[in-house]
């Protein structure tokens, strides 16, 4: 095992750097100057050019980029051309709220997506499995930005049950800033006001982008637990007397999930860019917001920075997600 | 298995239903909620900030020396000094300002001289995005605001720079007033508190910054030691909300006081509504059609005049803009000292023929037009206002092609002198006409000028004589002459100078819009 986590993090060093190398180069093959995104179109010949040499830019672009890795290795991410500060201050600031958004949404999506496709697969073909159906294909489908825009209008505008955007009411102040994520930070506070009013705040932007997610999660759900209802250990197990829900619920389902796993380890890549725009609806202030705002003004680190900190976190996930293969499954050897 | 159940349950109430609960509590009397995109917030130090957002709240935490109040950005008006002159001592302009007495920053501590060669100096020595004002426009250096007394700054420009043009720089953010001591005293390697003044205050402004959330909101508190009329708010939350729907969702429900960048169609929605009012603001920016003065045939005064006729400008402003827009034809815009109100252009096509056929080109010519991406000043989309230009210059006979392109690769092809006509903006870098007469007139200058190939050696001595002219009768004149040059020779077709709108809760009152991008709060309630 420890050999197989070993290549695996080798292996995740080799896909940053090959994400590191495709957005660097990507970035500056872009018809665009960063310089007069940066400066305006006030700015001079001569401030211009000194802009160039105070970010490296007038430096050929294999260069910048070996500087860039460079810096990189020692955990500097440089500075962002927007924010004019340094990109990895930036990711402490705005990583937290995105972690906390896509983990909700996550959870969204397991909580809805699992059942859904369970009772989809045990009722094939009746009229649950076809609205689940319906729902899935519309989950799907729905843009991310019209949804939030729609519950926001209903649940906040209309019925006021839930509050509306930002990460806590205006009124309050924040918990003290320990790691950055509100719900632990009021938990470490002992703030129950600044829990409760962070959890209300949450429900909507979770659930906006969490539904995409609990579509593809019930689908694929429901297809493994078919494929796996027709094997000849169900059969053995429900010959044998034992109770439906045990061999749904034990049998089925720990199969089923193997492959679901996938699609669920896949499915928060899919959170991460679908933040972006679940979190201009809700004015999140999260990593989506971050990198578009950054990607809109030509801001390479700070593009950069957001790219690495995503494939780190990716890679992570499926990481985790192949590691409980194993535990799902003891004939999965990693050794 | 229960008591899971029992946790799951009450999660599930506590987030979902309670319909008893509201979902916000509405901001209190003296609190105001402004609700507007902060993400360029990036700083909210003066010597810093030049961006949007961030001038807005250092607008209200910091003073300046004097200032130009509401709408009116040709009256200097007193604020930390009381009284200025100008006065010409031979070799250099010499700008006196006698201090307000008795002024206290909110630490507590007196505004002395000393503080205000300390702020002007730190500028330039900080050498952040504002500080060319101090540097390029007005030509200064370290040490050239000098503290003559407790309560008198002596500050020397050479003569090369216009002294009314440093004034007007002198009301912006840069020419903020901090506490020496403060900032100092936050001092991080040779930064002078720029670390720490980011996201804390020590000014004189009506209010101090209680906290700043990057991406989520800025909160100011009324400032104790204030030294003018205590504000009737005394808490102002500037709260990020990117989205136009939500901001239009929040002031409608009353969560927000008001939102300041709702779209023309959400504006219209919410004019009838009972408890929300439009407000207009004005803009300093001008939206305008560079022609390339050597590129032939735009090189011929006549076609330049003859695409001028052409326009339909009143269309544009009713119809795409849907009055949005003021219309506005000079270099000048409305709202500046010198601004000319001369716009005698109106979409007449049998004139701009026979100015065509007079400049030897009768049977119309094809020229491409370079537009940028996105929205456009107003609320319409660059490629709509390009559409209707096109459209309008058919009529005439001439053929325009389309290229739309970002506005930075635009700019690149502006600068380097390769636009034939470029639809394009123009707003002015500091409050006075100098910011807009030399671009668009002197060629040496290198901006709108150069990039359009306009070189009138007269035109651009005038500009020179008017922006270093002390006399204001004698300045206004200068640039009603220069003004009204530029309007029929210049290569430029001023489309218009366009409007931003605030929806505002009724009860609120007293809210000015300042073209230079910011409100006073303390001039606000509710």
């Amino acid at each position: 095992m420890s050999r197989y986590l070993l290549g695996r993090i080798a292996s995740t060093g080799l896909v940053l750097l090959g994400v590191s190398v495709l957005t660097f180069f990507i970035a500056h093959i872009v018809p665009a100057d960063p310089v007069l995104a940066a400066l305006g179109q006030h700015a001079r010949e001569e401030q211009i050019q000194a802009y160039r040499r105070a970010y490296g830019l007038d430096r050929p672009v294999v260069m910048q980029y070996v500087v860039y890795m460079g810096r990189l290795m020692r955990g500097d991410f440089g500075v962002s051309i927007r924010t004019r500060r340094p990109v990895a201050e930036d990711l402490r600031e705005f990583l937290p709220a995105t972690l906390e958004l896509g983990g909700a949404a996550w959870l969204v999506a397991l909580a809805l997506g699992i059942p859904a496709g369970i009772l989809s697969a045990i009722f094939k073909d009746r009229i649950f499995d076809h609205l689940s159906r319906i729902a899935a294909l519309i989950g799907a489908s729905m843009p991310v930005f019209w949804l939030g825009l729609l519950l926001l209008g209903y649940f906040y505008f209309r019925l006021r049950w839930l509050p509306g955007p930002g990460r806590l009411d205006i009124t309050l102040s924040p918990p003290p800033e320990r790691t950055g994520l509100l719900l632990v930070d009021a938990l470490l506070a002992r703030d129950a006001t600044a829990l409760v009013n962070g959890l209300r705040h949450l429900v909507l932007p979770a659930v906006t982008l969490g539904l995409f997610s609990t579509a593809v999660v019930a689908r694929m759900t429901r297809s493994a637990m078919l494929e796996v209802l027709l094997q000849d250990y169900i059969r053995t197990a429900k010959a044998k007397g034992l109770p439906v829900p045990r061999v749904l619920l034990v049998h089925a389902f720990r199969n089923a999930m193997i492959p679901t796993l996938t699609i669920i380890g896949i499915s928060f890549g899919s959170l991460l860019s679908g933040a972006v725009l679940t979190e201009t609806v809700f004015a999140w202030p999260g990593l989506g917001r971050y990198a578009t705002t950054s990607a809109i003004s030509l801001d390479f680190p700070a593009v950069m920075g957001v790219t690495i900190v995503a494939a780190v976190v990716y890679s992570i996930i499926n990481l985790i997600m192949d590691l409980l293969y194993v535990r799902l499954d003891p004939r999965v050897r990693y050794d | 298995m229960r008591r899971r159940l029992a946790v799951g349950l009450i999660l599930v109430g506590v987030l979902l239903i309670p319909s008893w609960v509201p979902g916000a509590a509405a901001p209190a009397q003296d609190t105001l909620v402004y609700v507007n995109d902060i993400s360029d917030m990036i700083s909210l130090d003066p010597a810093v900030v030049y961006e949007f957002s961030g001038v807005l709240v250092a607008q209200n935490i910091y003073d300046t020396l004097v200032a130009f109040e509401g709408e009116d950005l040709t009256t200097l008006k007193p604020r930390l000094a009381t009284s200025w002159k100008i006065q010409d001592s031979g070799a250099s302009w010499k700008v006196t300002f006698k201090l307000r007495p008795g002024v206290k920053f909110s630490t507590g501590r007196p505004v002395t001289a000393k503080a205000v060669a300390f702020s002007i100096d730190r500028v330039i020595a900080l050498n952040k995005s504002p500080a060319f004002l101090f540097k390029d426009v007005a030509g200064l250096k370290e040490g050239n605001a000098k503290a003559v007394g407790d309560d008198t700054v002596e500050v020397t420009l050479p003569k090369t720079a216009s002294p009314q043009a440093f004034l007007s720089v002198m009301t912006f953010t840069v020419g903020g007033i901090v506490d020496p001591d403060e900032a100092m005293a936050h001092q991080t390697g040779t930064d002078r508190g720029e670390g720490w003044l980011r996201n804390h205050s020590a000014g004189t402004g009506a209010y101090t910054l209680e906290r700043w959330d990057p991406e989520t909101r800025a909160i100011l508190v009324a400032n104790p030691n204030y030294w003018g009329t205590k504000p009737k708010i005394s808490r102002v939350v500037i709260q990020h909300v990117p989205e136009t729907s939500t901001q239009k969702f929040m002031v409608s429900s009353g969560d927000a006081d008001i939102a300041a960048n709702l779209t023309s169609e959400q504006a219209r929605e919410l004019a009838s509504s009972q408890n929300v009012k439009i407000q207009q603001g004005r803009l300093l920016q001008l939206v305008y059609i560079g022609m390339n003065a050597k590129h032939p045939p735009l090189d011929k005064v006549q076609v330049r005049e003859a695409i001028r006729w052409s326009i339909d400008y009143n269309g544009i402003i009713k119809s795409l803009l849907r009055g949005e827009a003021r219309k506005v034809q000079t270099i000048v815009p409305e709202g500046l000292f010198g601004f000319n109100a001369s716009a005698p252009f109106q979409q007449d096509t049998a004139r701009a023929k026979a100015l065509l056929k007079e400049a030897g080109i009768g049977s119309g010519f094809s020229v491409e037009l370079l537009v940028p991406t996105g929205p456009a000043p107003g609320g319409v989309k660059w490629s709509d206002l390009a559409a209707k230009i096109q459209s309008d210059l058919a009529k005439t006979g001439i053929k325009v092609q389309i290229k739309e392109t970002a506005q930075a690769q635009l700019l690149n092809v502006y600068r380097a002198q390769k636009g034939q006509l470029v639809l394009i903006l123009w707003g002015p870098d500091f409050p006075d006409p100098d910011g807009n007469v030399t671009p668009f007139t002197d060629y040496d200058a290198k901006t709108i000028a150069w990039r359009n190939q306009y070189q009138d050696a007269g035109v651009a001595k005038l500009a020179k004589q008017a922006a270093l002219a002390t006399d204001l009768a004698q300045r206004r004149a200068l640039y009603k002459q220069i003004t009204d040059k530029v309007l029929h020779s210049g290569p430029y077709v001023v489309l218009y100078q366009p409007t931003t709108r605030f929806a505002l809760r009724k009860s609120v009152q007293g809210f000015v819009w300042n073209p230079m991008a910011f409100a006073e709060f303390r001039t606000v309630s509710k």
